[in-house]
């Protein structure tokens, strides 16, 4: 088991004395195996960025359990551990341009994470432009550059060729094509398909799209208010879905085939 | 249009730092020394006239413009320091090092700058212009720092914060590379202020007879101004020029704040 | 019968490096009674199309060219002022992107729609009350809602008392830009029941719906043109051009559509390499050549004209110029 969630819950606290209690996530539980493809589908406001934050350690869960491997994610003692975590689950988010601070060049984003990595005197250089070609880019293309330079597309390839370089066992990807043109959206999915194939890494994709989770998942968690009302394999979810708010998601979206009633 | 704010304000300050440099070294006249008659008009000889001791007024305005300039510069230098290193660690760290740095921030803010101020210079008998940057820099640091810490805070939940925190950096690097550079701006432009409201401070401890001793300064040659009832008297041409002066560097500060803070904002949201 | 008739359209932006040919010799027309659906990638241009359309062009956008007839009328020949008093929000009314962010935080939706009205029409206060309410009742909307704040609606709410606001004179024509882009699905399907609506009642005669989402499009469009760096790349009706798409930019954009359906299993998502060009100096010949999957030698030099397929079915491409 590559991830395990026990009962994750967040909390805010809100207003005049901390007395209003917001549950942006309610005791969620659920596991992911190596070289899966979960998908977390839920609509905005139902909790999947807050769980998202949690597992990467970027939010501080009020009650439950992350274990990675076994170990306590929020357990662990010292830069290294903490490193070492880091190398091995690593996140994509949805905003190609806000994930990058825009007074350093892109270089930075892919030089950074030789940090977790630790070989020193291996060719940097060459890693990096294996990792750009790894994802379609040409290293002469975008390096060099400022994030505001590249459009949407190489941006967020370039947060992938980062995964490349770390070869993470896990990576959480938060609406990694949203912001995508239709027309390049399937080539970003294929690498993460060959990061599965080629190194076994698992992704957790958070989404709103129930199309896509369909598409591409191997299990299909569904969110909503803060709670996951339904799980199962995509076939299942969508020609037997049991929960109401399934249902109602399943009808509701737009679909390119079949033509809705009464419109 | 904003390019003309910048201009403006920017031609005045510069103009005024290059007349501190340059004004005394061409205009060769010691500011102290009694060279005419008491309370001449200006006339071609003096231009700027003669006080009650007979002292050359345009002189002391150069030297005044210099020293206030001076403590312009190093009691914002001061309180910038201290200021924005409290509210970098304040905001990056959080709990209880926030709360217990808020409060000793909330404590000086709430003292009467004034009287301390006072009660410190009158203790030193001797005020040099350093001495006078420092206590003036000294008490106007509280909202710098808690403007820094809005800003540290607002910043460290931006989205590409998770990129270095996941790149396992340490929280010095993060603060260095990541932060501080997205509040350059930000820390220039609370430069320009603290200045602003030095030189004021400084004229108004001067005008209290609180100011420098050693040495003359806008507020100094305001103080003797009115200590000689210049004002009733109608000697003009010695409260007017340092006074105008006074205003408008603090006014170009004011001005050049606002113009730094149109330029920089349309330039960080996405070049 | 055309509601909307434009002819050899050209709307650029003057930018300090020259022209940004954002709208580049377009013929476009909306049939009475009809949906169209505009469809197409960030940068294709479709928005500025929109704005130049109902002849909301301002500096630094231009008309370098081009009719556009609206109901008989000329609108690429009037003045701001002419627009202004006969045109916008009474024939024709545009929804923009983002319109539901747009709403005054300190306005109530009642004042705001007094604001609007009052601008066209001088009617008593009570009388704009009136009005709104009943027409809030014909769509099925919370009358109440009309005394609270923006910030007490949710983004549904927000979008369809917009769009409600923006049709209570009864324009003919409604142009509506990503109006569910930002809404989740069970919202996007009300505003888009109610738009349909709208023209079921006869509130409205035609519409043009602008977005990317392709599968919407489907659902709810009777005709659909399809846009590529400033140009249209086809257009036809909606059966024609989604399910035998003539031009290969529609064929990619179609086989791109991911929905919970097995027929997207079985096809396989597809996508093309490259980038949208810059439109300060597009590609010479078809824009589309140089990410074109079945580029022939003729692309890179000669614009390919836009020719008819079929009924009422037109499409810019040498493929089908040359017969092939």
């Amino acid at each position: 088991m590559v991830l395990e969630v026990k009962d994750l819950t967040k909390i805010y606290h809100v207003g005049l004395f901390k007395r209003k209690e917001i549950v942006a996530v309610s005791n969620i539980s659920f596991d992911v195996k190596p070289s899966e493809f979960v998908s977390l589908v839920g609509e905005s406001g139902s909790g999947k960025t807050t769980a998202a934050k949690m597992i990467l350690r970027l939010l501080k869960p009020t009650s439950g359990k992350i274990s990675f491997e076994g170990n306590d994610v929020w357990n662990l003692k010292g830069l290294e551990k903490v490193r070492s975590y880091y190398k091995s689950v690593h996140g994509i988010f949805q905003d190609p341009y806000a994930s990058y601070n825009p007074l350093h060049k892109i270089d930075r984003a892919l030089y950074q994470v030789f940090t977790l990595m630790g070989q020193s005197g291996s060719d940097r250089d060459g890693m990096v432009r294996e990792a750009l070609k790894e994802v379609g880019l040409r290293a002469e293309d975008v390096l060099g550059k400022y994030p505001h330079e590249l459009s949407g597309g190489q941006r967020q390839r370039i947060m992938v060729a980062r995964c490349y370089l770390l070869r993470p066992k896990l990576i959480l990807a938060d609406e990694p094509i949203s912001m995508i043109d239709a027309s390049t959206k399937a080539s970003i999915l294929k690498l993460f398909s060959k990061l599965r194939d080629e190194h076994d890494t698992s992704v957790i994709f958070i989404t709103h799209d129930l199309g896509l989770a369909y598409y591409v998942s191997d299990e299909v968690l569904i969110m909503s208010k803060g709670s996951i009302v339904e799980k199962g394999v995509p076939d299942d979810i969508m020609n037997r879905p049991q929960h109401p708010y399934t249902k109602r998601l399943k009808e509701d979206i737009p679909l390119f085939y079949k033509k809705w009633v009464g419109f | 249009m904003r390019i003309k704010k910048l201009d403006v304000s920017l031609g005045i300050f510069v103009g005024m730092w290059l007349i501190s440099i340059f004004g005394s070294l061409i205009y060769n006249v010691d500011p102290l020394a009694i060279v005419g008659l008491p309370e001449q008009p200006p006339s071609n000889r003096f231009p700027l006239g003669t006080d009650s001791w007979g002292r050359d007024l345009l002189a002391l305005l150069l030297g005044g413009i210099r020293n206030s300039l001076y403590v312009g510069v190093a009691a914002a230098l001061i309180a910038l320091a201290i200021g924005v290193t409290i509210g970098v660690i304040s905001g990056f760290k959080g709990g209880f090092i926030d709360s217990s740095l808020m409060l000793v921030t909330d404590v000086v803010l709430v003292l009467p700058s004034i009287l301390i101020m006072m009660l410190v210079a009158a203790y030193l008998r001797e005020r040099n212009p350093f001495y006078v940057s420092l206590i003036i820099g000294l008490t106007s640091w509280p909202w710098v720092a808690r403007a820094t810490r809005s800003q540290m805070m607002s910043l460290k939940s931006r989205e590409f914060m998770y990129m270095s925190r996941m790149a396992g950096l340490r929280d010095m690097r993060i603060i260095v590379e990541d932060l501080l550079p997205n509040m350059a701006s930000y820390t220039f432009m609370a430069f320009v202020l603290l200045m602003s409201g030095a030189m004021i401070a400084e004229a108004g401890l001067s005008m209290i007879g609180l100011g420098v001793t050693k040495g003359v300064s806008l507020g100094v040659i305001l103080y003797w101004a009115q200590l000689l009832e210049s004002v009733r008297r109608g000697i003009w041409w010695w409260f007017m020029p340092p006074g105008a002066i006074l205003v408008a560097l603090a006014s170009s500060l004011l001005l050049l704040s606002t113009a730094l803070d149109e330029y920089f904002s349309p330039r960080l949201k996405g070049g | 019968m055309a509601l909307l008739e434009s002819e050899t359209v050209k709307a650029y932006y003057h930018v300090r490096q020259g022209y940004v040919k954002a709208v580049d010799n377009v013929d476009l027309s909306v049939d009475k009674g009809a949906i169209l659906g505009l469809a197409g990638e960030s940068g294709c241009g479709k928005s500025t199309l929109m704005n130049t359309l109902m002849m909301n062009v301002k500096p630094p956008l231009h008309l370098m060219e081009g009719t556009i007839v609206l109901d008989g009328k000329v609108i690429s020949k009037m003045s701001i002022s002419e627009l202004k008093k006969n045109i916008w929000g009474v024939l024709v009314s545009l929804v923009p992107q983002s319109a539901l962010n747009a709403l005054m935080p300190t306005k109530r939706i009642a004042d705001f729609i007094e604001d609007v009205i009052s601008h066209h029409m001088s009617v008593s206060d009570p009388e704009i009350q009136s009005m709104a309410k009943k027409r809030f009742e014909e769509l099925n909307l919370q009358v109440d809602s009309l005394s609270l704040y923006p910030h007490e609606l949710s983004g549904g709410m927000k979008q369809r008392a917009v769009i409600a606001v923006s049709t209570l004179l009864n324009p003919k024509l409604l142009i509506v830009d990503e109006p569910t882009s930002a809404l989740d699905v069970s919202t996007q399907k009300q505003v888009l029941k109610m738009l349909t609506d709208l023209r079921r009642s006869g509130i409205i005669e035609s519409m043009v719906f602008v977005t990317h989402d392709i599968a919407v499009l489907r659902q709810i469009a009777d005709g659909v043109t399809i846009m590529y760096a400033g140009k249209i790349v086809e257009s036809g009706s909606t059966d024609d051009v989604l399910f035998h798409p003539k031009h290969p930019y529609t064929s990619s954009l179609t086989s791109a559509v991911v929905t919970p359906e097995p027929e997207v299993r079985e096809r396989g998502l597809v996508s093309i390499p490259g980038e949208p060009p810059d439109l300060l100096d597009p590609p010479k010949g078809c824009r589309f050549h140089p990410r074109c999957p079945m580029v022939m030698d003729i692309c890179g030099s000669v614009e390919p004209p836009l020719v008819e397929a079929g009924a009422k079915w037109l499409v810019a491409c040498h493929l089908v110029s040359q017969g092939r």
